[in-house]
């Protein structure tokens, strides 16, 4: 009993950190709500995103179709997703996405990916063309949508022009929230199609410009920039390798929060380099850690 | 597990003791039937050993042989008992388990408290001291000051002061005792204040200040003729705290150490004692590394150690025994933060554990027995067995470099000793002994994370995994005493199975900037140590004694290389005259050439040195008020020396006067 008085009439000279909190996720940006919907027909289509927003970088999407008469929510053999950039030159193009979705019965919805790669501002106009079939009628529709600048600096990317002289785009894809721990470390690799598309051409001749790349391999070397952690890295690091998803998977160990840079080398199936430099791995209290010619930066 | 232990208790209790019969009582015990009052006297014996009569406790403890010190600066040195680390010894305050809230150990239990409420510091060597729970150097347990119950009503009042010019060191210490035959009150305040002290060049040794408060109340009510309750409380504040040795200093360390005791004499005997006590400490600790310019990063590093636990003892004194029996428990939360800030401090800190929220959980009973085989013939043993549970709230940090590691581990801690002593004549006795027992790894040999060692220079990762520490340890003293001579000598030899200590890890790379490596603690495959130390003690007049002691010990690790921080050859020689109510002493005392040194554990050689000492202290009367007044000179040569366990080779004090004194009314 007068211990817990004590200890009560007792409190510490500082608080301790909340660690839980500050690495918990934040519900309201975990939950899927409508960015955007779109009538087609007898049919509405709701667009969702983490948060009811899309940013630059890699977002999850989920399309759900309702039919307006009876309120239900339909399954359909296919329906395709597509991203397109207007700018004020009129160029028009598309950015990595998941051009057919897949349904998930759980949630009666189709999920896919879509990996933007600029903000919407005046000369930069983002809109989404949505199409399916249903009883060998196609509908399709478009809406506008807006691209914000991304908070979260770990779903950076990096777009790099390889030895090859062609145009690659790496993007980080998780983990979204990174723990002082071992973290699964997944990315996307893509190749940019020279080809343009043509904004009016309907959803099914479509042709996106970007497509994943397939049998790399990319090297990781994970270092904390800032000087005065005198390019510190961390153990027990793993390459990344394409796994059946498509995407890049390896193994990230941060031992700290704050500023991590990831450095990348990236190989083709012949093992011949694409981009990306050794880093050096002398340890260099005062100065800012070196970094390879390809790299994304973090922060958590 | 519990019916496992009170079945092992059965079997064992015959086994014997290692106490002294004559042990000294707990002074609330032997009071209660009593006429006068006990005080005891064991620590005025101790200091009239001591050049000073204001020690702290580091000084106090140093004048046991089998204790060394690394010293991080001027204030709260980590005591090493038999050379070995203080992970490696239980150190308890009356018997209460505590821990420091250090990282980089800057606060060892010793420094949360003041000599003047200090009665007595028990040293029991190797397994002898496994009373307080498992260990492998062994025990110190610091005894505090308890005035006993009285028939009339007593006070006394001790105030001392003092002063020390080579840091400018300022010390006040009161003590107040009361009571009654009901009530026993002690109260204790002390205050220290010193600034840098200079070395024997007389260079300013930077951020080597201290600031000490420490209060202490015990509070005892005699509840029935054989019973007695008792609430103690320490309140320890340490700030601004200078560790030259290290790239950090203190900013603040505050202890709370309370405890709630029943004592009982069992059938109203008095050679029948049950003490039980609950207790409860909080440790806190912030170091603070804004007055090092040098430093490329500003960090936080708080800590907190909070335990909480209990402990029975019964305590069965016969005529030609004596049987001890105790149970401990407690519980232990460790958990130390690391922020770095980087230049740009509206950018993100960098974060991490350095103890992610460890919890230690353990229970043992210890049974020692004593018996008197003969008037020749004394046989001791004892036992302890030992439940040690560790649990991670933030196991990630550690699966970065153990990807494999549990959250939580038990270990069982089992040890035995045994001890027999020969009589050969009046005055030669022989004693043999040995011992066997395991320790758990510490929270930061198990869990702790990017620990910079300033000594070495690497960041120290935990090791869940690591295996339980096992020593086989043999002992063997003999003793000559004759009216004016007395001559003992003691040696030991501990052979320790998986034996911890940090080794360069070939991944990771250091995150401190001071820092060239990360090492990982490791059980090496057996470590050897061995100690010796003589001591004569010669009465060469009737008021003049000459004391001396000489020390050796050798450690090597499995592969024949020396271990580091033990101690080189090592003596000293004191001579004290008495004539009435003056008294001088001169001493000298020093190491040799540290040849055995450890270059693969980071050691350098340190050079011999000697210091040689002198103080005068007189006493009189003012009416019934008792003062003594000492003056001395540390260091009289201003020998310019490191010890071999210097951290960072930061210069010892040079020449110091100091001056105290001390009434009692």
């Amino acid at each position: 009993m007068v211990f817990i008085c004590l200890s009560a009439f007792y409190s510490c000279t500082i608080d301790k950190t909340n660690f839980k909190q500050e690495t918990s996720i934040d519900e309201e940006k975990n939950s899927f709500e409508e960015v955007v919907s779109i009538n087609i027909d007898d049919y509405k289509v709701y667009i969702e995103a983490l948060g009811g927003q899309f940013y630059k970088g890699y977002n999850k999407v989920k399309v759900k179709i309702e039919d307006k008469s009876s309120g239900e929510k339909l399954r359909f053999s296919e329906v395709n997703f597509l991203p397109i950039l207007t700018n004020s030159d009129t160029i028009l193009e598309s950015c990595p996405h998941l051009y057919e979705m897949e349904y998930h019965s759980e949630d009666q919805s189709y999920h896919g990916y879509v990996i933007y790669t600029e903000v919407s501002h005046t000369e930069f106009d983002w809109r989404i063309n949505i199409g399916f079939t249903i009883n060998g009628n196609i509908y399709s529709g478009k809406e506008h949508i807006v691209v914000k600048e991304q908070p979260n600096k770990n779903l950076n990317m990096v777009s790099f022009t390889g030895h090859d002289d062609k145009e690659y785009l790496l993007a980080l894809i998780s983990p979204t929230r990174p723990k002082v721990a071992e973290n699964n470390l997944i990315a996307g690799l893509f190749i940019k199609k020279l080809n343009s598309i043509d904004g009016d051409k309907t959803i099914d001749e479509a042709d996106s410009s970007y497509s994943i790349v397939n049998h790399h391999k990319i090297l990781l070397d994970p270092r904390m920039p800032e000087p005065s952690m005198g390019n510190h890295s961390s153990p027990n690091n793993e390459d990344l390798e394409q796994a059946i998803d498509g995407f890049y998977h390896g193994i990230v160990n941060y031992t700290m929060t704050g500023n991590w840079t990831l450095n990348f080398m990236v190989f083709n199936e012949k093992g011949d380099l694409l981009k990306g430099t050794e880093v050096s791995e002398d340890f260099t209290p005062g100065i800012e850690g070196e970094k390879s010619e390809l790299y994304i930066d973090i922060l958590f | 597990m519990r019916t496992l232990l009170i079945g092992l208790l059965f079997v064992t209790v015959n086994a014997y003791s290692q106490r002294d019969t004559n042990k000294k009582r707990d002074t609330i015990i032997a009071p209660i039937q009593l006429k006068e009052v006990v005080l005891s006297t064991q620590i005025d014996a101790k200091i009239q050993n001591q050049l000073k009569k204001s020690s702290t406790i580091d000084e106090l403890l140093s004048t046991s042989e089998s204790i060394s010190f690394i010293k991080r600066g001027a204030y709260a040195w980590e005591p090493l008992l038999n050379n070995m680390s203080s992970e490696r010894s239980s150190i308890t305050i009356d018997g209460m388990h505590i821990f420091g809230a250090c990282t980089d150990k800057m606060d060892p239990i010793t420094s949360y408290m003041e000599s003047n409420s200090i009665d007595d510091i028990e040293i029991q060597s190797g397994q002898e001291g496994n009373m307080q729970g498992a260990t492998i150097a062994g025990s110190i347990d610091l005894k505090r000051k308890k005035t006993a119950f009285s028939e009339y009503r007593l006070w006394e009042l001790m105030y001392e002061t003092g002063y020390e010019s080579n840091n400018n060191q300022l010390f006040k210490l009161a003590k107040l005792s009361f009571s009654t035959n009901k009530w026993a009150t002690d109260a204790t305040f002390s205050y220290r204040k010193a600034d840098n002290y200079y070395d024997g060049k007389g260079n300013e040794v930077k951020n080597s200040q201290f600031n000490k408060i420490n209060s202490s109340l015990g509070v005892a009510y005699k509840s029935s003729a054989f019973s007695s309750l008792r609430f103690d409380a320490i309140l320890d504040v340490a700030k601004d705290v200078g560790f030259p040795a290290l790239p950090m200093d203190l900013w603040l360390s505050r202890a709370l150490i309370t405890s709630l005791s029943y004592t009982q004499l069992l059938f109203g005997k008095e050679n029948y004692i049950w003490n039980t006590k609950a207790y409860f400490n909080t440790i806190e600790h912030y170091m603070d590394d804004t007055t090092r310019p040098e430093n490329l990063v500003h960090m936080d590093m708080p800590g907190w150690s909070t335990t909480y636990g209990v402990l029975s003892n019964l305590t069965i004194d016969k005529e030609i025994s004596t049987t001890e029996i105790q149970f401990n428990a407690y519980n232990n939360q460790s958990i130390a933060e690391m922020h770095m800030y980087p230049q740009d401090r509206s950018k993100q800190t960098m974060f991490a554990y350095s103890w992610p929220w460890i919890s230690t959980f353990y229970s043992g009973i210890a049974i020692h027995h004593l018996l008197k085989i003969s008037e020749k013939n004394k046989l001791s043993a004892g036992m302890n067995l030992g439940a040690h549970y560790n649990h991670s709230k933030y196991p990630e940090f550690n699966w970065i470099f153990y990807p494999d590691a549990p959250k939580e581990k038990t270990r069982f801690l089992p040890s035995f000793t045994i001890n027999y002593t020969h009589y050969s004549t009046h005055n030669l006795s022989f004693s043999l002994g040995s011992g066997y027992g395991h320790r758990a790894p510490s929270v930061s040999e198990g869990y702790g994370y990017y620990i910079y060692n300033s000594f070495d220079r690497y960041d120290y990762i935990g090791n869940p995994n690591l295996k339980n520490e096992i020593s086989y340890e043999i002992n063997a003293s003999a003793n000559y005493n004759k009216k004016k001579i007395k001559v003992s000598a003691k040696a030991n030899y501990f052979y320790i199975e998986n034996y911890i200590i940090g080794k360069i890890l070939s991944l990771g790379s250091p995150m401190n900037y001071q820092s060239v490596g990360v090492k990982g603690y490791t059980s090496i495959a057996h470590a050897r140590l061995f100690n010796f130390s003589l001591q004569v003690q010669y009465d060469v007049l009737n008021n003049l004694i000459w004391i001396s002691n000489l020390g050796y010990s050798r450690a090597k690790d499995d592969r024949g290389k020396n271990l580091p921080f033990i101690r080189p050859l090592n003596y000293s020689s004191l001579l004290r005259f008495n004539q009435g109510k003056l008294g001088i002493q001169t001493s000298l005392n020093g190491d040799a050439k540290h040849i055995d040194f450890s270059p693969e554990y980071g050691e350098s050689p340190s050079s011999a040195f000697m210091i040689w000492n002198l103080s005068a202290d007189y006493t009189f009367f003012i009416h019934t008020i008792k003062n003594t007044v000492q003056i001395g000179i540390e260091n009289i040569l201003s020998e310019n020396y490191t010890t071999y366990a210097d951290w960072g080779n930061i210069p010892r004090m040079g020449r110091n006067l100091y001056t105290s004194i001390k009434i009692t009314f």
